[in-house]
This record gives structure tokens, C-alpha cells and sequence, in this order.
């Protein structure tokens, strides 16, 4: 049986096949999220003060379907998985928010039961694979610490279960490699290493921190499907947080598009390439280096703000190329240009309808009205 | 046959014109001894580069891309001085600098920089980015004009980072902006050579853009030459003249920027290249989840190595190093071979035909050469020669056009 035929049957046995909102605020959704943030707010104590890194992030992830978060170095995709998990560091605290794991809200509890509920069913591919192998234990022995330490594994067992799970992840001639230490892998077999790693408690939710950035592009394919493979066979749920738009667009099922610490674009896949709602989304998808392509590249000018001096208005406005008056003094809130869709941008519609904001379209809109999702004009001609 | 420039013009055999290379590679060979269980003997070695020869001109870039493992750090590592080869030479103006004395190390690393692949390891986590990046100045006993502190907060700058933020620690940026602080350490000193491992791979695509644009200035404007690593080839393509593709220690095509995306010969670079994800979602890697009418990618996921949603699907495991297989080293995973008239020739005369993945002879025996195949049209003058190490690469070039 084909892993794709097996992906549609975990996906019917599960009675669904309506397409469902990205972010948290649509609650009332027909699937029950398996992961649930909710204005997530994440702060920092750093020698020039707080800083807030994380400001009013939601997502929900969902049995079978894998939700992409991109954005900005620096936008608050690695802290906001931290907190999920309850990693973050001693530096930093939850400034409010919630992250509900099957019905309980994780944040009201404590540091070590909220570890604990994670170590069962969500797992973290963390970034640094690199510095996160010990140098010091062979890969074998990591790769089964958690296994020996919370189901009691035998020695000989979780040799055997590491062997699997290298298997798992394709490393070539896994039974001898088990006992090999990390400096003796490449850097894309690390990576698979904690990949695997991450699969041996067999979690719901995977949250996968740049799981393919050292990998070559025929291996990070292989991987990318042995990643939905296990995701079918399991239906669990997939966080994959990723600079790379072309791996979005070839894996995601929704799509969290992250700036200075806040959720700017929400939606499914394919209307985020199509009709992108928010200027940083599409400016985004314009600075894609493509293989077909060469010569200067475009950019986006400026550098993302600090979280310890955000600009008044929209975070994005010193850099955007669609930006008016309002911006630069108005928080822009959540609109919903389209079923499904949020852009947190004064002028979400014109946006995705390929439209240049009128001048001064917005002062007079958004200074009368804050419900109205956008400015004046319809999306749909 | 017309003639219109040797094979491999300034790739192995042939001297480039005096200098104007500034980097040369030849019989590179880097083996690791692995050492087997209680005997301790070094049986065996794993093979990370095995026989690299290439050159880099003044002033231009050579992308280096390929598998994951396939030795391209390796290879960076020992061109700056951080590991010895096991054989082979490198030369630096000319100069071969791979017996060189502690002192004449120094020197080198003077003229070659590197950029590291990873920025969580390669920053020491106890000094403050301003210590990191002015370390070099300390090293090398240079006081740059106006000042060390003045000359940190300008490559800061340089590389898009907050020159107020010289005081903080590693720990308190973001992986990209940990990578940024490795590139302003690296262009400290301004060296002639910045070999590149995987420098933007950390960074989201609007940032990267910036990081590249800005390496292609500094070189215009110093004379610098990179050797870029990198797995993203649409940002090799933006930044290389020339591209080497390496696959198990060994370079397997190599040319001008333009030939070997446009027209690439090997068929591990084609696999390569059709397998680079594009921003299009209705080109999908895996089908979409649960959603109605996936795409029907499961043939590809079957592994039957042929074009398809995704591209070449290369079967199996890439090979271990340690023990590389036998001929051309692509053709446990080649998809190429097992389609051409050769291996079906062979396989009708062969007594035993059991499913097994026919392949022609000459794959699994001879170690093909990389040397121009096709219409070796050489462009212009001082672009590298397109090269290629398969058997068959002809027949690619030309697909149909026997004879
Ligand atoms: N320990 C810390 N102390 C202070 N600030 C921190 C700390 N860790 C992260 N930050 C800040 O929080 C913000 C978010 O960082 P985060 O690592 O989540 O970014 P990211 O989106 O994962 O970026 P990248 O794509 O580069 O990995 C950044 O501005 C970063 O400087
Ligand atoms: N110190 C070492 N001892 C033994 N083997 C090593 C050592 N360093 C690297 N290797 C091996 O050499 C081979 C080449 O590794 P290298 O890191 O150069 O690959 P790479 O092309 O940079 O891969 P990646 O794209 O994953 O970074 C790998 O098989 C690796 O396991
Ligand atoms: S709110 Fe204004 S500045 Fe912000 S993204 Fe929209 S147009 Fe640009
Ligand atoms: S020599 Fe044979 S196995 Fe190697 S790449 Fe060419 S066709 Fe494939
Ligand atoms: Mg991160
Ligand atoms: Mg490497």
C-alpha cells in the first residue's frame, strides 16, 4: 500500500474531508484541534529590559494535517514552540495566552507536569540538532534515553528500538551506526538522528524546528515524505516550521506566517501562493531565489525590528512597500478578507485582490469602525 | 570535430593563466580512519573527500553543492587549514600552503575564511558578539583605524545587525542573526578567499537575499573570491559562476553557473535539480493532508525513478563512505542507468535474470572521468569547461541524436 493511499484511509477513517480555518480564533472548528494555541504572548529579561518576543500568537494543529509556520529570522517561531513545549528558558516567562493539549490548557500547569504531558505526545525536532547530540554518548544511547528513562527499556531493547529508528529515518547501515558518536555524522544525518529521536515516544503532535535546512534537496524529499508517511500511519498532527516557501508549498496544509512575533498571514496552503492578503507574505514569495533564476536578488529593504524597540502602528510598516498613514500609528487587527483566511493588515483586501491601497483609504475607514475587517471594496469584483 | 579548447581546460591537467587563480585544488584526499571495536585497528576509512581537483579564479564564486555527507564540509575545512589532507595539494597564489608551518598556517587563515555551516556551535556561547567578531583583530595583533570597538560596529552593520546589540551573547539571538555574526567575524580581516558552508541556510529567504547581495558586493568591491557551500541550489545559482556537484567525496559535474542548471549532464544533478522544491502548491512533495483528491504522488513515493510530482526519486540509501561502491559511485541510486539500451543488452545475454536492477557493466567496473562530454563548446574565454563523470553523459546531452 502506497503512503499516500494509507494518508486518504487515516484521513477517512477519521470522517473528515472539509477543509478547516488555520487560526485559533475560528474555535468553533468541525475538527477537534489536537494542539491549541491561543494568544500566546512570550517575554524576555534582557540586559535592555523586557523584550516581548512572542505578542498574541494562535494556531491550532489537527490529526493528519500539517501546519507550516514561516517567517522572519527572529519572528518568534523557535520561543513560541518553546513555550509550547515548556523548554523556555529561566530568562523568559508566558505573558499570557494558552496552549491546550487534548482539553487541557498545559500553561496552568506545572513546569514538570507540563514537561511530562509534552514528553508523551508532543515532540520537538529542535533547530540546533547539531549542539543538541551529546558529543560524549554514541547516538544509540541518545537516541534511546528517554525510552530507557520513562518506559524502562532494557539495555538490549532499546538497542534494538534504536536500530529501528535509525532505520526509520533511512540512515544507511543502522546497526553499526548506533554505536557511532555525532561527530562521525554528517550533518544531515544528525538531523535524522533527531528526527528519530523525536518519533521514539511515538508522539501525537510533531513539531519540527527547520527539520530539513542541512539536508540536500533529493534527501530532504525523502525525508519530507518519510515525515508524511509516519504522519498517515499515525495521524498525527505536524508543525513544520521552515524558511523555505518551496517546502511549504510542497507539504504544508495550512500556513502561519509569522512577523516580529505575531501572526501576520493565516490560511490554506494554496490562496497564501495565489492571493497572498499581507504585503510581508508577498514580498516574501518575490524574494524567493529560484533555480530557474539568477542575477540580483530581490529583497525586502530594512531589517526586522527588534522586539526591544517595535515600531508604533504595524510592526511591518518601516519595511512595507503598501504602507499609509494608519500604519505608522494603528495596530492593524486581524481581518478576515476571505473564509478561512487572516492578514493582519489595514488593508487585507485590497491586498490579496492585487490592489494598491487607495492613498489615504484607511484613516477615515479604520478610525470609524474597528470591526470592519478591512477598507472600503469588495474582494470578489 | 572542431576544437575549440582543450577538455577540462583549467580544471586538472591544464595550468590557468598566472595569476588568475587563486585557489587551486588538485588530488584533494581526506580519509578519516575508522577504528574497529577492541582491536583498535584502522581497518577501514571513511572516504569523505576522495581525489578533489578544482580551481577558484580571483574575484569569482564556485558553488559547491551535493548530498548530505558527501564530503563538501570536509572538503572546506581542510581549504582552510583546519584539517591536514591525507594526500593532495592546495595552493593559495600559487603557493602550496597544505605542508605549512604553524606560522605559515596563520597566514593562511589570514587569506582564507571560513563561514561556518552551523552558528550554534561555531560562537562561543561566554563572549559577547562584540569579543566574537573583534577576536580575529586580537588573533592577528591588528588595530583597525578608528578603533577596534568603531570597526566591529561596522561590519555588524555591514551584515545587517544592530551595532548597539555588540554587547550581547550569542545565546540572545536568533539563529539567523547568530549566523549574520559569524559572516561580519569572517570578513573582519578582509581576506582573499571566504569559503562559505552553508552561510544563509539559517536565514529566511528576504534576509538571505540581503546576505547574498551584500556578498556579491563586497567581492565586486574587494577582489574577494568565495567557495560557497550550500544545499539550496536556486541560491548557489544567484551567487556561483561556476558550480561543482560532489556526490560521496567526489566531484561529479562541474561548470559555468548556467550550463549545469540549464543543461546539466550528470544524472545525479538532474535528480538534484528536479528534486528543489517550488513555491507552487499545486506541485506538491506529499499530498495534502486528508484533503480531497490528493495529488497522485504516490508513484514517485513508490520509487519508481522516474519524473514525476517532486521530481527524480533516487532509490535506496545513499552509500556508506567508509566503502563506496565499486565504478561509478552513483550507480546503487543512478536512475539512468537501468533504462539504457546497454543494460538491456546485457541483461538478455546474462543466463540470470531475477529482477534484479540491471544496470550496463561498465557502471559497476570503470570509474568514469570528468571530463567534458557533448558538444564541448567552450564558452568564453576564462569560463571553466563543463564537465561530467558518466559513461553515458554524451547521451544525455543529446537525447535521440545517435551517432
Ligand atoms: N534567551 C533569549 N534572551 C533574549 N532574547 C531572546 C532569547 N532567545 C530568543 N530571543 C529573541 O526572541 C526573538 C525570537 O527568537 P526565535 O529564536 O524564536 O526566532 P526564530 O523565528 O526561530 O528565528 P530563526 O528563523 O532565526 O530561527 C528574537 O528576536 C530573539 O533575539
Ligand atoms: N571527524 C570525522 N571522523 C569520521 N568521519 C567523519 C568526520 N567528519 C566527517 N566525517 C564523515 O565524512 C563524510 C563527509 O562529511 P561532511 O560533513 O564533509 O559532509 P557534507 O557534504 O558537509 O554533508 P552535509 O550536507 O550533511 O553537511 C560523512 O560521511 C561524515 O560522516
Ligand atoms: S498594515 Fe500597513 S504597513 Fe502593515 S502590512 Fe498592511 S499596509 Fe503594510
Ligand atoms: S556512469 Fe552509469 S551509473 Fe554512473 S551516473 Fe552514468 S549512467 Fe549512472
Ligand atoms: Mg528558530
Ligand atoms: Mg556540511
Amino acid at each position: 500500500m502506497s503512503p499516500a493511499s494509507r494518508m486518504r484511509t487515516a484521513a477517512e477513517g477519521e470522517g473528515r474531508g472539509t477543509r478547516h480555518s488555520p487560526g485559533a480564533e475560528r474555535g468553533e472548528g468541525e475538527q477537534r484541534a489536537l494542539l491549541e494555541v491561543t494568544d500566546l504572548a512570550v517575554e524576555f529579561r534582557t540586559p535592555d529590559g523586557v523584550v516581548r518576543a512572542v505578542d498574541g500568537l494562535s494556531y491550532r494543529v489537527e490529526a493528519g494535517r500539517t501546519l507550516a509556520i514561516v517567517g522572519e529570522s527572529g519572528s518568534g517561531k523557535s520561543v513560541s514552540s518553546l513555550a509550547v513545549m515548556g523548554l523556555l528558558p529561566d530568562t523568559a516567562r508566558v505573558a499570557r495566552g494558552s496552549v491546550r493539549l487534548a482539553g487541557t490548557d498545559l500553561l496552568t500547569l506545572s513546569r514538570k507536569e507540563h514537561r511530562a504531558r509534552c514528553g508523551e505526545q508532543v515532540a520537538m525536532v529542535f533547530q540546533d540538532a547539531l549542539a543538541a547530540l551529546n558529543p560524549v554518548h554514541t547516538v544509540g544511547f541518545q537516541l534511546t534515553e528517554a525510552l530507557r528513562a520513562r518506559r524502562g527499556l532494557s539495555r538490549a531493547d532499546a538497542r534494538r528500538r534504536a536500530v529501528e529508528l535509525l532505520d526509520l529515518v533511512k540512515v544507511p547501515n543502522a546497526k553499526a551506526r548506533v554505536k557511532e558518536y555525532p561527530h562521525q555524522f554528517s550533518g544531515g544525518m544528525r538531523q535524522r538522528v533527531m528526527i528519530a529521536s523525536a518519533l521514539a515516544m511515538d508522539p501525537d503532535v510533531l513539531i519540527a524546528d527547520e527539520p530539513t535546512t542541512a539536508l540536500d534537496v533529493t534527501v530532504q524529499a525523502q525525508v519530507l515524505r518519510l515525515l508524511a508517511e509516519i504522519q498517515a500511519e499515525r495521524n498525527m498532527g505536524l508543525v513544520l516550521i521552515t524558511h523555505d516557501l518551496g517546502v511549504v508549498a510542497g507539504v504544508a496544509d495550512d500556513v502561519t506566517v509569522m512577523y516580529a512575533g505575531r501572526a501576520v498571514e493565516q490560511a490554506p496552503v494554496v490562496p497564501v501562493y495565489t492571493t497572498p492578503a499581507h504585503p510581508y507574505t508577498r514580498a516574501l514569495l518575490r524574494s524567493i531565489p529560484s533555480a530557474a533564476g539568477t542575477g540580483r536578488l530581490p529583497v525586502i529593504p530594512g531589517r526586522p525590528p527588534s522586539p526591544a524597540a517595535m515600531p508604533p502602528g504595524c510592526p511591518f510598516h518601516p519595511r512595507c512597500d503598501a504602507a499609509r498613514d494608519i500604519c505608522r500609528t494603528e495596530v492593524p487587527p486581524a481581518a478576515h478578507p476571505a473564509e478561512g483566511r487572516m492578514s493582519a493588515c489595514h488593508f487585507a483586501s485590497d491586498i490579496m485582490a492585487g490592489r494598491e491601497p487607495a492613498p489615504e483609504a484607511g484613516v477615515t475607514t479604520s478610525a470609524s469602525g474597528t470591526s470592519v475587517p478591512g477598507p472600503k471594496g469588495d474582494p470578489d469584483d | 570535430m572542431t576544437e575549440s579548447r582543450p577538455a577540462g581546460a583549467g580544471l586538472v591537467d591544464e595550468r590557468p593563466e598566472p595569476g588568475e587563480s587563486v585557489l587551486e585544488v588538485r588530488d584533494l584526499v581526506k580519509h578519516y580512519p575508522v577504528r574497529s571495536g577492541l582491536l583498535r585497528r584502522s581497518a577501514a576509512a571513511v572516504k569523505a573527500v576522495d581525489g578533489v581537483s578544482l580551481t577558484l579564479d580571483r574575484g569569482r564564486t564556485l558553488g559547491l553543492v551535493g548530498e548530505s555527507g558527501s564530503g563538501k564540509s570536509t572538503l572546506a575545512r581542510v581549504l582552510v587549514g583546519v584539517e591536514t589532507p591525507t594526500s593532495g595539494q592546495v595552493l593559495v597564489d600559487g603557493e602550496d600552503v597544505t605542508g605549512r608551518s604553524r606560522a605559515g598556517r596563520k597566514q593562511l587563515r589570514r587569506d582564507v575564511q571560513m563561514v561556518f555551516q552551523d552558528p550554534y556551535t561555531s560562537l562561543n556561547p561566554r563572549m559577547s558578539v562584540n569579543e566574537i567578531v573583534g577576536e580575529p583583530f586580537a588573533i592577528h595583533g591588528i588595530d583597525p583605524a578608528g578603533g577596534r570597538r568603531a570597526a566591529v560596529g561596522e561590519l555588524l552593520e555591514l551584515v545587517g545587525l544592530d551595532p548597539d546589540h555588540a554587547n550581547r551573547y550569542p545565546h540572545q539571538f536568533s539563529g539567523g542573526q547568530r549566523q549574520r555574526v559569524g559572516i561580519a567575524r569572517a570578513l573582519a580581516l578582509r581576506p582573499k578567499i571566504l569559503v562559505c558552508d552553508e552561510p544563509v541556510s539559517a536565514l529566511d529567504v528576504s534576509v538571505q537575499g540581503q546576505v547574498i547581495n551584500l556578498l556579491e558586493d563586497l567581492q565586486e568591491e574587494l577582489g574577494l573570491s568565495y567557495l560557497f557551500v550550500a544545499h539550496d541550489l536556486g541560491v548557489v545559482r544567484h551567487i556561483a559562476h561556476d558550480v561543482a556537484v560532489m556526490y560521496l567525496g567526489r566531484i561529479v559535474e562541474q561548470g559555468p553557473e548556467a550550463e549545469v542548471y540549464d543543461a546539466a549532464q550528470h544524472p545525479y544533478t538532474q535528480a538534484l535539480l528536479s528534486a528543489v522544491p517550488v513555491p507552487d502548491p499545486s506541485v506538491r512533495l506529499v499530498p495534502a493532508g486528508g484533503a480531497v483528491g490528493a495529488s497522485s504522488s504516490d508513484g514517485a513515493v513508490a520509487g519508481a525513478g522516474q519524473p514525476g510530482v517532486g521530481g527524480i526519486v533516487l532509490e535506496g540509501d545513499p552509500p556508506s563512505p567508509v566503502d563506496p561502491p565499486s565504478g561509478c559511485p552513483f550507480h546503487t541510486r543512478c536512475w539512468l542507468a537501468p533504462t539504457l539500451p546497454e543494460a538491456r543488452r546485457e541483461a538478455a545475454s546474462a543466463d540470470a535474470v531475477r529482477g534484479l536492477r540491471l544496470i550496463p557493466q561498465v557502471c559497476e567496473t570503470d570509474v568514469p572521468a570528468l571530463v567534458a562530454r557533448g558538444s564541448a563548446d567552450a564558452g568564453a574565454a576564462g569560463a571553466a569547461a563543463h564537465v561530467a563523470a558518466c559513461h553515458f553523459a554524451r547521451e544525455l546531452a543529446t537525447p535521440g541524436t545517435g551517432a
